[in-house]
């Protein structure tokens, strides 16, 4: 790298926009799990959904590869509020390291 | 029967990565993938075996299993970090069925940066054949629309950058489909309007799968998206993590570091460099 390359990049700002998009692609892949023998990603979607099933009986819903698998919404919503909780932890602790930056 | 009262042993599947490394004059993929081998350990904690030209005894004991192949030449291309144009010996990634050693297969190209364990999600799923389908530009924040396509009628594109299959018969229709694309590349190219001449993998990977998954489109895909560093952008690591520098849409220098995140860095020289420094 020469020296017109060294001084530009030194001047180069973060870029906050293309970070925080970057963080999203990053968590978002972090909020696939396997249950049950499907493919799930936590999150509001997937435990709106079994909110509405029965608590007590097993349900079929839909994995993240259209398979229909049979599931105990209770324990499903257990494990995908756990992960999402723990992923959007670990989201907002990057994203606010990233705040600070210039 | 002969002594045997006892249950049969029950299989274990054995799993691991693989990586093709073929060094033209300008890069030595090799080393790209012995130091790959060591982010795969790190993070996936998986064994790795190599696939290059005779001669390399291994004896940096970088990979755990050496297979010996022909280089298999897929043409010329130029590549903008170099600003030069170089062999290609891509094409021998559709032997990578017969070649794996292992059962459950996670292939990646030498020049994938493993920096995190997710990748390692990829097991749970029943699929016997996975790929990513959509890359995103890491410098942009957007996905890679022009690459995200292919050919004069627009076809949806798959990334063989990153594959991971099952030894089972989806599987094997899907390399032996990619082979016959390959092999018949002109009539391929001439079937799906493509420009350039260079045989690229990714091309006959996603023709393999629009043709085995009988043109519907229903392909098992790996969830989230191909994250990739682009050879315009200037890629370092520093203690923390990885760093870019670009240029935005107006010109200002921009910067963004990440860590704990997997992608492709399309700029061979900058990830030389990283290597050379570790």
């Amino acid at each position: 790298m020469d020296t017109d390359s060294i001084i530009a990049h030194s001047r180069a700002r973060f870029d906050h926009q293309t970070a925080r998009r970057l963080l999203k692609e990053k968590y978002e892949a972090r909020m696939l799990f396997a249950h049950a023998g499907g493919m799930w990603r936590a999150g509001p979607e997937l435990q709106a959904v079994l909110l509405q099933c029965s608590p007590t009986d097993p349900v079929v819903i839909l994995d993240l590869y259209d398979n229909p698998v049979k599931v105990t919404a209770p324990d499903l919503f257990a494990k995908s509020h756990s992960i999402w909780q723990e992923q959007m932890n670990a989201w907002l602790v990057e994203w606010e390291n990233q705040n600070k930056k210039r | 029967m002969v002594g045997g009262m006892g249950k049969p042993k029950q299989k274990t599947l054995t799993r691991g990565v693989l990586i093709f490394a073929f060094n033209n004059e300008h890069t030595d993929y090799l080393a790209m993938a012995a130091w790959s081998a060591e982010n795969i350990r790190k993070h996936l904690g998986l064994p790795v075996a190599v696939v290059t030209e005779a001669g390399y005894n291994g004896g940096d004991r970088a990979f755990d299993r050496v297979i010996t192949a022909a280089p298999a030449s897929g043409g010329t291309r130029y590549f903008e970090d170099y600003q030069a144009t170089v062999s290609w010996h891509n094409a021998g990634r559709t032997d990578a069925y017969s070649l794996t050693p292992w059962d459950e297969t996670l292939v990646l190209d030498a020049d994938y940066v493993v920096d995190s364990d997710n990748l390692n999600r990829v097991w749970d799923s029943k699929a016997n054949f996975m790929c990513y389908k959509n890359a995103f530009d890491i410098s942009t924040g957007e996905f890679m629309h022009g690459l995200n396509r292919f050919g004069q009628y627009d076809m949806p594109m798959w990334w063989a950058t990153v594959m991971m299959f099952r030894k089972s018969n989806t599987a094997q229709y899907i390399f032996d489909c990619m082979n016959m694309v390959k092999n018949n590349w002109q009539h391929y190219r001439d079937l799906y309007g493509i420009s350039k001449s260079t045989y690229r993998n990714d091309f006959a990977l996603s023709i393999a799968l629009g043709i085995v998954s009988g043109h519907t489109g229903v392909v098992d895909e790996i969830p989230g998206t191909l994250l990739s560093v682009m050879p315009e952008t200037v890629l370092t690591k520093d203690e923390l993590g990885y760093n870019i520098n670009f240029a935005d849409s107006a010109g200002k220098q921009k910067y963004i570091s990440f860590s704990n995140v997997d992608f492709h860095a399309m700029g061979k020289r900058h990830l030389e460099a990283i290597i050379a420094s570790n």
